[in-house]
């Protein structure tokens, strides 16, 4: 491979952060200049997201939804099951249109990228699934190494190292070998984990991060979601329910219900901002303005008790 | 009651071979795309390939077999055993070759391919890619269609040689057919050009185009659930069986 093709292959996975950050340094000022140079665009959301309404199956998702992902900080979306945190991730990456509003990623309003932009963009953002998604033909190796593999030509032996270092961070370098059919379901979130973040990319979203690990491998990982954020200066989306791991990794918490932002701020604080909304989602109650039914008819007629009082 | 107007059968089958057509397109449009996936192709040769020449060998080898039974037994009738040679090759190059192979093809690699993707598709492996900036119909769908495109004629090309084996070993060393005369009758009436190239190449070539088709095309578009990728290996297997046995009519009658 030509040295300069194999120089500009190096310098599109930020190898000498990656090699920066393995040693515990701080990451190269060459890396970090553009954040210098221009304050300016930096000081804009990275994902913006106005007046975004989606039905799917007649029921809406998201109605005139407004919300703004800061650059470099971890952002948190929680709100109940069924509320569209993921399908708001998949606006995010186009996987998924709106029927109305925009959605921005970096300034670019994603609805109207092309395939080959959109595939651009997408190799800028790391996302791990809520079921892992791991490539069951090929082993853990393969598998963190599967971007590197299809969008660089790296020399095999850098790829051997930026591999080994991400399944390090995540505590998995010993089971390089093994299939994914062989992994607990706490260690193939572990290694998706690891495939996300193997091109240190701008923006990562992570689906449901912490269910099923352990409270050492929980730990690891909000340290390693936290360090990525801090020496690289990676924004950071999560979808999740648990407020104690939230409390400790997140900057700003979004809540979500009935397709809009009802309630947004520091997740050491939002739980007792005194709306209703945040009251049962925190408290966990029952009664309140989320229904824990699905709408649903009436239920002494759903058993045939219909009339039975009479 | 439902807004979409319920599509009968024929419709709905005439939809799909719409969809599947136009799967075809995307398929074909993506082939420039693929080639930077050679590896993954020469992979799944291998897997819809290599791996059913067992099945292939065995079968074309009793097919052979019982074939040259028959065709002693009904040539015997009128003293013409000496042709059997002949027609077992005829047979088998102008129909059985190509038509079982491609039955056998997509009974053993087309069900494979459609329950792979189908599970790709349920587990999420085809939306991870598209996050990770890989075309899925580039990296998972060109391979194995091409793959199958290529297997086909190589593996009828093997089922025609076991088949006449089997022909020969019922015929002569069984049953005491002359050897010289089994060979000469058959190189002197079989034509390379409308029995061999006919059979081996153009309607196994047609065959694997339409198999693997639908063997790619049923697994990308099954239902995420294990009933769907039920569904869909089932549709694999009865819409290439009938799609088989209906272009070969169709070519049969062409290539005369």
């Amino acid at each position: 491979m030509p040295f300069a093709q194999q120089n500009e292959s190096i310098a599109r996975t930020r190898a000498p952060a990656k090699v920066a950050t393995l040693l515990g340094l701080p990451p190269p000022l060459s890396y970090l200049s553009p954040l210098m140079t221009a304050p300016a665009a930096f000081s804009e959301p990275l994902v913006r997201i106005r007046g975004l309404t989606t039905v799917l199956n007649g029921k809406t998702i998201f109605d005139t939804l407004d919300l703004d992902i800061p650059r470099g900080k971890v952002t948190a979306i929680m709100g109940p099951s069924g509320t569209g945190k993921t399908t708001l991730l998949k606006h995010i990456t186009g996987q998924m249109r709106g029927d109305a509003g925009q959605v921005a990623v970096d300034g670019k309003n994603v609805a109207e990228l092309s395939r080959e932009k959109l595939f651009e963009l997408r190799e800028k953002i790391g996302y791990l699934f809520q079921n892992s998604a791991l490539l069951t033909d090929f082993d853990v190796f393969e598998n963190v190494a599967f971007p590197l593999r299809q969008h660089t030509k790296l020399p095999e032996v850098l790829i051997r190292n930026i591999v080994l270092t991400k399944l390090q961070a995540v505590g998995l370098r010993g089971a390089a070998g093994l299939m994914p059919a062989e992994l607990s379901g706490g260690m193939a979130r572990r290694v998706a984990l690891a495939r996300a973040i193997v091109f240190d990319p701008m923006l990562i979203l992570y689906d449901e991060p912490f269910v099923g690990l352990d409270p050492i491998a929980l730990s690891q990982v909000l340290k390693l979601i936290r360090t990525l954020n801090e020496t690289l200066g990676i924004t950071s989306v999560l979808v999740a329910h648990e407020l104690d791991a939230i409390k400790q990794v997140a900057d700003l918490v979004y809540l979500i219900a009935n397709g809009k932002v009802v309630a947004q701020g520091d997740p050491k604080t939002i739980a007792s901002d005194g709306s209703p909304w945040t009251r049962q989602f925190f408290g966990g109650d029952i009664d309140g303005p989320v229904p824990f039914q699905y709408p649903a008819g009436d239920y002494a007629q759903a058993l045939g008790l219909a009339g039975a009082e009479g | 009651m439902s807004a979409q107007p319920q599509r009968n059968v024929i419709t709905h089958a005439l939809a799909q071979i719409g969809e599947a057509g136009l799967f075809l397109l995307t398929l074909l449009a993506a082939v420039p795309r693929s080639m930077k996936h050679a590896r993954e192709t020469v992979r799944q040769l291998w897997f819809v390939g290599a791996m059913s020449l067992t099945i292939i060998m065995v079968c074309g080898l009793f097919v052979g077999m019982v074939l040259g039974l028959q065709l002693y037994y009904v040539l015997s009738i009128f003293g013409g055993t000496a042709a059997s040679g002949t027609v077992v090759a005829i047979a088998i190059y102008r129909e059985l070759g190509p038509v079982v192979t491609a039955l056998l093809f997509a009974g053993r690699a087309g069900t494979s391919i459609t329950a792979e993707i189908g599970l790709m598709r349920a587990t999420d492996q085809l939306a991870a890619m598209e996050m990770m900036a890989v075309d899925p119909i580039a990296y998972v769908a060109v391979p194995r269609y091409l793959a199958g495109l290529i297997a086909m004629p190589l593996l009828c090309a093997v089922f025609c040689a076991l088949g006449i084996f089997g022909g020969h070993l019922v015929g002569v060393s069984w049953l005491g057919i002359d050897n010289g005369t089994f060979w000469s009758n058959m190189t002197a009436t079989v034509d390379v050009w409308k029995d061999v190239v006919n059979g081996i190449l153009v309607k196994s070539l047609a065959f694997g185009a339409v198999v693997s088709l639908i063997a790619v095309y049923q697994g990308y578009t099954t239902p995420p659930t294990s009933e769907g990728v039920a569904y869909a290996t089932t549709r694999t297997v009865v819409a290439s069986s009938i799609a088989i046995l209906a272009l070969d009519f169709v070519l049969t009658a062409f290539l005369m």
